[in-house]
């Protein structure tokens, strides 16, 4: 079947049908089918004290936020219970993190996610934590669970840096997703297991990037101490919540609507074009937990 | 008298009626583009190779164009090389954006100074001028910096571009002390590119006055004329690296409109590429190829031998017209 061509016009004909104009037309939403119902949890956990000082996350607080945000996520009182319904003591278990140098995962995060999944009865030797090199860790060739951490950012040709666009490193080459602005990264997640094996997301919201500038797409001036943690078992559920923040700010400090640009359409299309996850606010729960100020959504 | 009004004054507030002061600062820049006359070659840690170039008097390498110190900053370890092939080891999915403007080269470099942020020169061989000034066009964000053909300062980031070079410098973060670096930097690398380079042709079709940033953008695929104003995730307009085009952004009140001007390498490409355009985005277009669209904006487009022109998002029919009626005229004088 010849694939559609999707115009401009196309956005603004949903964003004329819908009273979520703003999200829908930069969402690249078309409703082209009606779809069973599906829905996703996201649990948006903020705490003023996360960060000790710029881009410096307080270890025990980070512990804290996560243990809080995975119990509200399962429904669980308690947090090492609420881990063993992600991992069992016979499960590989590879931390994806995110090096990238201005805003990494940090080592605090992913201590604080190993703590559990090591409390929840998995060998220290079964649990590996790696970004660029995942292809050749023998962890996570064998991983059996993957959890997937990593910061919120604009990026410079996907709009966005989330979750989705974290399990990059486990294809051979990265940039031949890089087409239409990266759109179909989604597809990624159905090779090497990547979709059943991901367990849980962690989009780190404790200072994202919300505009870029300059081949590095960087600088300290365009981040914020959001001081937040979202977290899902939906990976297009928690990057587009995510994305809403970054808009959200990128308004706020420009004075005027600022889409991402180039907008982080792969995010919607995981959801209407490759059925990854959900991206439209309307179906995705979102639980806030914690501190309020400057919340944003 | 009632239309003829609104699109003059239209006309005037976003600079049509500024071509006259184009056309001579088109032959100032004229006058400076000499021949190049530097034979220009690299090295990629050891040795030299030629890369180009065709006059025999003087001998550049890229990193020569860099100092080895600057207010305190010193080059630290082997300056790094990458191509259209290796930049994604480098700078990730940004690096679409330099090979989508034909760079040929980036040599980066690390400067460091104890107790102070690093600095990071990135100095892209663009191969031609026309390049290094688009990719340059490509974020204009920020401050003048008086470097150069054109420059940007930006929250630690001074870009700017000269002859066939794009010059990054970056702080890895920002404070006085390093801004005062960079722009030193910055002047010193501009010193060392002696030549001058010509903007493109095209871009002087783009009315400057009440352009939102300092240029029009301009640049040659779709990729780039989706990031700067999606107009549909397929390759519509038929643009290529052959293909050249300018986009102008202009702010009247809260509201943007999107002038569009596209060369083709021959009359039939512009020709198949504006049934295209048509086809797919104003299919109902029943009047002059102009349509008003889910927005209640008009978007209005021309071929005209070897161009297309495309108004997006302008606010009346009678404008929308006017402004295509007014490029019709501009390029028929530009060719």
């Amino acid at each position: 079947m010849k694939k559609r061509v999707i115009t401009r016009r196309d956005f603004l004909r949903v964003a004329a049908m819908t009273p979520f104009a703003g999200a829908f037309a930069y969402g690249f939403k078309i409703p082209e089918k009606m779809e069973a119902e599906r829905r996703a949890k996201v649990v948006l956990i903020r705490n003023k004290n996360a960060l000790i000082s710029f881009k410096k996350p307080d270890p025990v607080v980070i512990q804290k936020m996560l243990d809080d945000s995975v119990t509200a996520l399962l429904g669980e009182a308690d947090p090492i219970n609420a881990w063993k319904k992600f991992v069992k003591p016979s499960d590989i278990v590879g931390i994806k993190s995110n090096v990238w140098g201005p805003i990494p995962t940090t080592n605090e995060v992913e201590q604080a996610l190993k703590r559990r999944i090591m409390d929840a009865g998995v060998a220290e030797d079964n649990i590996g934590i790696d970004d660029r090199g995942v292809r050749k860790n023998p962890i996570f060739k064998n991983a059996t669970v993957i959890i997937n951490a990593r910061p919120a950012r604009t990026h410079h040709w996907a709009g966005m840096g989330g979750c989705i666009k974290n399990h990059i490193m486990f294809v051979p080459l990265p940039s031949a997703y890089h087409g239409d602005s990266c759109a179909d990264l989604a597809t990624l997640w159905y090779k090497h297991n990547l979709k059943e094996r991901t367990k849980l997301n962690v989009l780190l919201m404790l200072n994202p990037l919300f505009h870029g500038i300059g081949p590095h797409h960087y600088s300290d001036k365009y981040v914020w101490e959001y001081k937040g943690i979202l977290v899902s078992q939906d990976p297009v559920a928690v990057d587009a919540t995510g994305v809403r923040i970054l808009q959200a700010k990128r308004r706020e400090y420009f004075n005027e609507e600022r889409p991402l640009r180039p907008p982080a359409k792969h995010v919607y299309l995981a959801d209407s074009r490759h059925n990854l996850g959900v991206s439209d606010s309307d179906k995705i729960e979102l639980i806030k937990l914690g501190w309020n100020e400057g919340i944003l959504i | 008298m009632k239309k003829t009004a609104c699109v003059a004054i239209f006309l005037f507030h976003i600079g049509l009626l500024s071509l006259v002061a184009h056309k001579g600062a088109h032959k100032e820049a004229n006058k400076t583009n000499k021949t190049y006359n530097i034979l220009f070659y690299y090295e990629r840690t050891e040795g030299a190779r030629i890369m180009g170039g065709t006059a025999k008097d003087e001998k550049i390498t890229l990193g020569d164009l860099l100092p080895q110190e600057i207010n305190g900053w010193k080059a630290e370890g082997k300056d790094e090389i990458y191509d259209p092939q290796t930049i994604f080891d480098y700078i990730d999915g940004a690096g679409e954006v330099y090979r989508s403007y034909n760079f040929k080269q980036l040599l980066a470099r690390r400067f460091t100074k104890e107790g102070k942020p690093d600095i990071v020169a990135d100095l892209f061989d663009m191969e031609t001028s026309k390049d290094a000034f688009g990719v340059f066009t490509h974020d204009l964000e920020g401050e003048e910096a008086g470097i150069g053909q054109g420059s940007t300062y930006n929250g630690g980031l001074l870009s700017l571009w000269k002859d066939r070079f794009f010059v990054s410098l970056y702080s890895e973060e920002e404070t006085e002390d390093t801004r005062k670096a960079l722009f030193a930097l910055g002047e010193k690398v501009a010193s060392s590119i002696i030549k001058e380079g010509k903007k493109p042709d095209i871009v002087s079709l783009i009315p400057s006055e009440n352009l939102t940033e300092k240029s029009a953008h301009y640049f040659h695929n779709h990729l780039i004329l989706n990031y700067h104003f999606y107009v549909s995730d397929e390759n519509i307009l038929l643009l290529d690296q052959q293909t050249e085009a300018a986009l102008g952004i202009y702010r009247e009140n809260d509201e943007k409109s999107y002038l569009l001007v596209v060369r083709y390498p021959e009359v039939n490409k512009a020709s198949m590429a504006y049934k295209s355009f048509m086809k797919s985005y104003m299919p109902d277009a029943t009047e002059l190829s102009l349509i008003q669209t889910e927005d209640m904006k008009w978007t209005a487009a021309k071929l005209q031998q070897d161009f297309i022109i495309i108004i997006f998002n302008a606010p009346s029919r009678f404008l929308a017209k006017g402004i295509i009626e007014e490029l019709e005229e501009r390029i028929k004088k530009y060719n």
